[in-house]
């Protein structure tokens, strides 16, 4: 660790890199109460950086690029939950194949609508929206109050979502979806809407997510940026038991090891740092593993529903 | 039952609701073939350069000159193998998307072995090389394997994670462990020449891989169509409760699936680094993982079809390579086109179903 190391600064990065985690594992965690296991998130965060990179350099605009890239992930997610509904197709199997889709994409998108350019294109990034008395604060200030406006829209999307599963009526329906589609079928609602809807607001999210890194950590796209933060995010929805608060809790602790990480690697160990790049993925493996047992999950989750079929026994066999 | 003897577990366990299976009828595959012919037609014409010519490039590469045909062959290697590194564990109803993470490993023991066991005789050596690539592979699906089989964590998100830590580990290996200071990447010094795989061709070179490979082809078709262990995985695959009750451990059968498939991808990255670069080089995996899971799916996880659909994305391949050298279109172009050939063959599959 170097001499410059404050705690301030620290936990403000910490947030900074909490977003994209915490977003794409909302978003998975959105279908997957809806039964519907995304695995694209990968390939989905890479497409829609890709996408929301492009917009904001051609428009000059970030928000556009965000919203393009929103638009992205809904369809993405929609891709999947019409194939696993209405053409009953197994869940990770589209789920790779749109992962594999988004790695195309991300690199073809670039190259048709800018080329191959010797210095990296920017595009207009994301600035920090200091909030007003609050920002002054002294330490607190600069952790809390002085974040880029998807930090705090992250912390909000984390409330609501608690808010909307556990303290409405559509929420209960939602968790009723993943838990036994059985039952919600049989109150009359339609089972395979409620997953579009879902699956659709995830993918949103997930696509937000991605545009995240061009747009408010680089300014410009790089092949492969998301790094595993996709997968990451997957553990993390699984870590915090497909629960919003545990999720949002969970995103932190995995910013954490993401910048204790880069900070290292720029101080110096003695351990190389390759090694030191590895932590996150090591982390999460020993975290999933230990957290195994206790965190629950939807019961449905990845398995489709078949009115058709008549024995509750039989159902979600696919 | 009776009339897919060959089918893995998985696919039967589709074939009985919500999956997808590999069309049978040639009407569907024709409709397939043309569809994607025409989709192909459409993006290089809204690409730019002179279609026919374009499309006889992507068609004709391997065929034309005898090293586009070796060519193709040494990508149908890691390919194909990579292939059945995802299809054998699917076949128990595993997602093994790590055979990057794997195919690494094995190239990095292969290095190890290339390099400090050099002294040993070449008729020795070799096999030694492939054969640490294998283990180290199967390393690599072990972990995941375990934490599977230990605390029932998810194998599609460790498998992923695993193939981060080889790109580290690679770096590493490559940068800083064993590098070669006049190469501008990373890269190891040379494995001794004695490692090297036997050459079928000379000019242009042709390593003894694809013979392995297509060896390696039938050893799997043997092992999971006509052994006991493969039919235990097959079964785990289409029931998981079922095969319990009947006494097979499941979840061990998840792990050996796990290992196997890792163990081919070792393998893969051994053939490549004694074969064609004879040294460890960062981004050596290629494609190669996508490109096998494109395989493994258009394959629809059988055995016996992995290899030609294999040649066929190789051809591919290759093509898009001569595409990009003679007509500068991007080769992602190749991408688009396996991307809809693969979600043809998913969708033209269930649409087969409804009407029958």
């Amino acid at each position: 660790m170097t001499g410059s190391f404050s705690f301030a600064g620290f936990a403000q990065l910490m947030l900074f890199s909490m977003v994209p985690f915490v977003l794409a594992a909302q978003g998975t965690m959105l279908g997957g109460r809806a039964g519907v296991f995304n695995v694209a998130q990968e390939g989905i965060m890479l497409a829609s950086a890709s996408l929301g990179f492009l917009v904001a350099f051609k428009t000059g605009s970030v928000a556009l690029g965000f919203g393009s890239a929103m638009v992205l992930g809904g369809l993405s997610g929609l891709v999947l939950s019409l194939g696993s509904t209405i053409l009953g197709m197994n869940q990770f199997v589209i789920g790779i194949t749109l992962t594999l889709a988004g790695l195309g994409l991300s690199t073809l998108m670039p190259k048709l609508a800018i080329g191959v350019t010797l210095t990296p294109p920017l595009a207009p990034t994301l600035t920090n929206n200091p909030i007003p008395f609050l920002g002054k604060m002294p330490v607190l200030g600069e952790v809390l109050f002085r974040q880029n406006v998807l930090v705090t829209f992250t912390v909000l999307v984390s409330i609501a979502l608690w808010y909307v599963l556990f303290r409405t009526s559509a929420g209960l329906i939602l968790r009723a979806t993943g838990e036994n589609p059985m039952a919600v079928d049989a109150l009359g609602l339609d089972v395979f809407r409620i997953r579009h809807i879902a699956v659709m607001i995830g993918g949103m999210l997930i696509g937000l997510a991605g545009a995240y890194l061009p747009l408010a950590y680089t300014g410009t796209f790089t092949e492969g940026m998301v790094k595993g933060r996709g997968w990451l995010s997957i553990a993390l929805a699984f870590f915090g038991g497909f629960e919003p608060g545990r999720i949002f809790w969970g995103g932190l602790f995995f910013a954490a090891v993401e910048v204790l990480a880069y900070r290292v690697q720029i101080g110096g160990s003695w351990v190389p740092y390759q090694f030191i790049l590895m932590l996150p993925y090591l982390a999460t493996m020993g975290v999933m593993a230990l957290s195994s047992r206790r965190s629950r999950i939807p019961g449905f989750l990845g398995k489709n529903y078949d009115r058709e079929r008549r024995s509750t026994s039989s159902q979600g066999q696919g | 039952m009776p009339d897919r003897p060959c089918e893995s577990g998985f696919l039967l366990r589709q074939a009985s609701g919500g999956g997808f299976l590999p069309a049978k009828r040639p009407l569907t595959w024709l409709v397939v073939g043309l569809a994607t012919f025409g989709i192909t037609v459409l993006v290089l014409a809204a690409l730019g350069p002179d279609v026919p010519r374009a499309i006889a490039t992507i068609a004709t590469t391997s065929f034309r000159t005898r090293n586009g045909f070796v060519q193709t062959l040494l990508k149908l290697v890691p390919v194909s193998l990579m292939a059945f590194a995802f299809t054998i564990p699917l076949g128990a109803g595993k997602y093994n998307i790590g055979g990057e993470g794997q195919l690494l490993a094995g190239a990095i023991g292969a290095t190890a072995v290339g390099l400090f066991a050099a002294s040993l005789p070449r008729p020795l050596l070799v096999p030694f090389v492939l054969l640490v690539g294998v283990v180290m592979g199967s390393l690599w699906g072990f972990v995941p394997g375990w934490l599977l089989h230990r605390f029932g964590v998810h194998e599609i998100l460790t498998t992923v994670l695993m193939n981060f830590v080889a790109l580290h580990l690679v770096n590493y290996v490559a940068a800083d462990l064993w590098p070669d200071p006049f190469a501008g990447h990373p890269t190891t010094i040379p494995i001794a020449r004695e490692a090297f795989l036997p050459l079928l061709l000379v000019r242009p070179p042709l390593h003894c891989g694809p013979v392995i490979a297509i060896l390696v082809g039938v050893a799997v078709w043997i092992y999971c169509c006509h052994t006991v262990a493969g039919f235990e995985l097959a079964a785990c695959g289409a029931n998981p409760r079922a095969s319990k009750v009947f006494g097979i451990d499941v979840r061990r059968a998840s792990l050996s699936s796990l290992m196997i498939g890792g163990g081919l991808a070792g393998l893969a990255g051994a053939l490549e680094v004694a074969g064609v670069h004879h040294r460890l080089l960062e981004g050596m995996q290629s494609n190669f993982q996508t490109l096998g899971i494109l395989t493994g799916l258009i394959a629809g996880g059988d055995p016996r079809r992995v290899l030609p659909v294999a040649f066929f994305l190789s051809v591919l391949e290759v093509g898009a390579g001569a595409l990009q050298r003679t007509m500068r279109a991007p080769i992602e172009v190749v991408f688009l086109v396996e991307a809809f050939v693969l979600v043809a063959v998913l969708v033209s599959d269930r649409a087969g179903r409804w009407r029958s």
